[in-house]
C-alpha cells in the first residue's frame, strides 16, 4: 500500500494539470486572504464569519470546484491501469485491496499537501489557523476523492470518465447545494449523500462525510475486487 | 514438490465455456509448456492462476499455498501476453516500483543483473516509451524474474524477438530452472517448447487434449513415424508383391530405387517392413526413422 500510495503521491506533482491546480490553489488562498479586509469593510458579517473571512475564498473553491480539480487530475487513477494493462503487473504482485487503497492515501496526501500549504499562507494573514475548517475542507476533498475512485472504477473507459468528471465536477455542487435548501421531499433526503448538508452545520456533523467517503471507497473495492484487469 | 495444481478448473463467460475443467499438476523445478491454438484458453487458464481474472468455478494452489490468496504472490513472477509497461518509467524504474510492490525491493546491482541478463543493461535509463516491442518482452521477463520468485509464469516469452535474443531467452530460462525455480510458459513456437520444456500440455478447446514429456507425447499419441529404407536392387518379379504389402503395412508409400519411403504407425511395423525388403531377396542397406517432432503431434491435435 505504501509503495502504490507513493507512487500515486509522486506521480500527481507531475505534469501541467497538476501544476494549474497547485497555482490555482495558493493564488485564490493568498489572494482571498490578502483582500479579506476589503470583503470585511463591504458586507456585514457576524463575529464568527469575519473570524474566518481569509479561508473564505479558498472554501468557496474548494466547495465548487474541488470537484472538477479532484476529477480532472485523478478521473483516470484506475481504470486507464486497466484499460492500458498496466494493472496486471500491479494485481499479480499485491492485493486488490492495497492497490486501491494506496491509491487513495497517494491522492489524499496530495490533496493534504496542498491545502495545508494553503491554510499557512494564509494564516500569514489571518495570523492563526483555523483547524476546524481546516478539517471541514479535508474532509469535502476526501468526499471528492473517494467520488472518483468509485466512478473510475465504475467506468472502465477513461474518456469517459473525464468527461463525466467535467459534468459531476459542474453539476454536483449545484445539485448538492439545491437538494440541501429543496423543500421537495422526493429529492430532499438526497442531501443526506452529499457532502454540503454536513457542511452547513457549524458543528463536527461534517465528520460523517468521512464516513460516506469510507462508503463508497469500500463499494470501489468490493467492485475492483471483482473486476477483471 | 507441486508448484501447481487445478482441480476442475473452470472460467465462462455468460454460457460461452472457455476453459472447461482443468486438473493439472506441476512439479517443482520443471519447465512446463502449454500449448494450443490461439482462442485455445491458454492465457486465461494463466490469468486465472496469477489473479488477474477469477475462475468461475473449481480450485486451484500455487506453492502448496490454495488461491486466490495475495500471500503467495510475493513467491510467483508473472509476464502477462500483453507488453504495455509505464511509459513514463525507465526501465529501471519499472524493477524497482514493481520490486517493492511485490514486498521485495530490489537494489541497484541486482536490478543491473537481471536487465543484462535479459539483454536491456544498455537501455536501464531509457524511459519504456521509447522501447521497442522485443525491449517491452524482455523488460516483461526482467519484471517476471525481479523480486526472485520460486514460481515464474511466461506468457509466450520470445514472440516477437529475434534469433539472438530468442537464444539469450533460452539461456535464461534454462538458468532460471538451474536454480530451482519452476517455469510454466506459453509459446507458439513449437521447437523452443520441445527444446526447453521437461513436459508439455497441450490444449484444444479448453481442455487438455495431450499431456507428457516429449517421448510420452510421442508413444500415447496417435502420431505417425515416417521410415526411409535404402535397399539394393529388388528383383522385378518381387516388386509387385512387395509393393501391396506395403500398401497394407502403411501409408504414403513411395518407391524410388533404391529408397522405399512409407508412414507407419507402429513402430514394430518398422521390423516388419526390413523382413519384407529381404524377403524379396534384397539387402537392407539403411534405415532413417523420423519421429514425431511436436509440431506434428500438434497439428493432428
Amino acid at each position: 500500500m505504501y509503495v502504490m500510495g507513493k507512487r500515486e503521491f509522486l506521480s500527481l506533482f507531475k505534469g501541467v494539470k497538476s501544476f494549474i491546480v497547485i497555482v490555482i490553489l495558493l493564488l485564490t488562498s493568498y489572494y482571498s486572504a490578502k483582500f479579506a479586509n476589503v470583503l470585511m469593510s463591504g458586507i456585514e458579517l457576524s463575529a464568527k464569519e469575519a473570524e474566518n473571512i481569509h479561508t473564505v475564498g479558498l472554501l468557496g473553491l474548494i466547495l465548487l470546484l474541488g470537484q472538477l480539480f479532484v476529477a480532472g487530475l485523478s478521473h483516470d487513477t484506475m481504470n486507464r491501469e486497466i484499460h492500458e494493462r498496466t494493472m496486471r503487473f500491479l494485481v499479480t504482485r499485491t492485493s486488490r485491496t492495497s492497490i486501491l487503497f494506496g491509491k487513495f492515501f497517494g491522492i489524499w496526501l496530495f490533496w493534504f499537501s496542498c491545502l495545508a500549504i494553503s491554510f499557512i499562507l494564509i494564516s500569514i494573514f489571518a495570523e492563526r489557523i483555523d483547524f476546524f475548517i481546516f478539517s471541514q475542507v479535508l474532509s469535502l476533498v476526501t468526499y471528492q476523492i473517494c467520488l472518483t475512485i468509485l466512478l473510475s472504477v465504475l467506468i472502465s473507459k477513461p474518456g469517459f470518465t473525464m468527461f463525466l468528471g467535467i459534468v459531476v465536477g459542474l453539476i454536483f455542487p449545484i445539485f448538492g447545494f439545491w437538494v440541501v435548501f429543496t423543500k421537495n421531499v422526493w429529492v430532499s433526503w438526497m442531501k443526506f449523500m452529499t457532502p454540503f448538508y454536513y457542511l452547513e452545520r457549524e458543528d463536527y456533523t461534517f465528520l460523517v462525510i468521512f464516513i460516506l467517503a469510507g462508503i463508497m471507497l469500500v463499494i470501489a473495492n468490493l467492485i475492483f475486487n471483482r473486476r477483471e484487469c | 514438490m507441486i508448484a501447481i495444481e487445478t482441480k476442475q478448473l473452470t472460467k465462462s463467460y455468460g454460457a460461452v465455456p472457455i476453459v472447461k475443467g482443468i486438473d493439472l499438476i506441476v512439479e517443482k523445478g520443471e519447465i512446463f509448456g502449454f500449448l494450443g491454438r490461439n482462442g485455445a484458453g491458454k492465457s486465461t487458464f494463466i490469468n486465472m492462476l496469477t489473479g488477474i481474472i477469477q475462475p468461475s468455478s473449481g480450485t486451484y494452489a500455487l506453492l502448496g499455498v490454495n488461491g486466490p490468496n495475495d500471500d503467495v504472490k510475493e513467491r510467483i513472477g508473472v509476464m502477462p501476453d500483453y507488453s504495455t509497461l509505464y511509459g513514463s518509467l525507465t526501465a529501471l524504474e519499472h524493477l524497482k516500483f514493481l520490486s517493492a510492490l511485490s514486498g521485495k525491493p530490489a537494489g541497484k546491482e541486482w536490478c543491473r543483473e537481471v536487465l543484462t541478463l535479459v539483454g536491456l543493461e544498455e537501455h536501464a535509463r531509457k524511459k519504456a516509451a521509447k522501447f521497442s516491442f522485443g525491449m517491452k518482452k524482455k523488460l516483461g521477463i526482467a519484471l517476471a524474474i525481479i523480486h526472485d520468485p520460486e514460481l515464474i509464469f511466461l506468457d509466450e516469452p520470445t514472440s516477437g524477438l529475434d534469433a539472438e535474443s530468442v537464444l539469450r531467452i533460452h539461456k535464461l530460462i534454462t538458468w532460471l530452472q538451474a536454480r530451482g525455480k519452476t517455469i510454466f510458459m506459453t509459446s507458439h513456437n513449437l521447437a523452443e517448447v520441445e527444446k526447453l520444456c521437461t513436459r508439455i500440455a497441450i490444449m484444444k478447446e479448453g481442455k487438455i487434449a495431450s499431456i507428457g514429456n516429449m517421448e510420452e507425447l510421442r508413444s500415447f499419441h496417435r502420431s505417425t513415424i515416417k521410415v526411409k529404407i535404402k535397399h539394393s536392387p529388388i528383383p522385378v518379379s518381387e516388386q509387385i508383391k512387395l509393393q501391396q504389402w506395403l500398401e497394407s503395412a502403411g501409408t504414403d508409400l513411395e518407391m524410388k530405387a533404391p529408397y522405399v519411403t512409407i508412414t507407419v504407425e507402429d513402430e514394430k511395423k518398422i521390423a516388419e517392413i526390413i523382413r519384407a525388403i529381404q524377403q524379396c531377396r534384397a539387402d537392407v542397406l539403411r534405415v532413417e526413422v523420423k519421429e514425431p517432432t511436436l509440431e506434428d503431434i500438434f497439428l493432428e491435435e
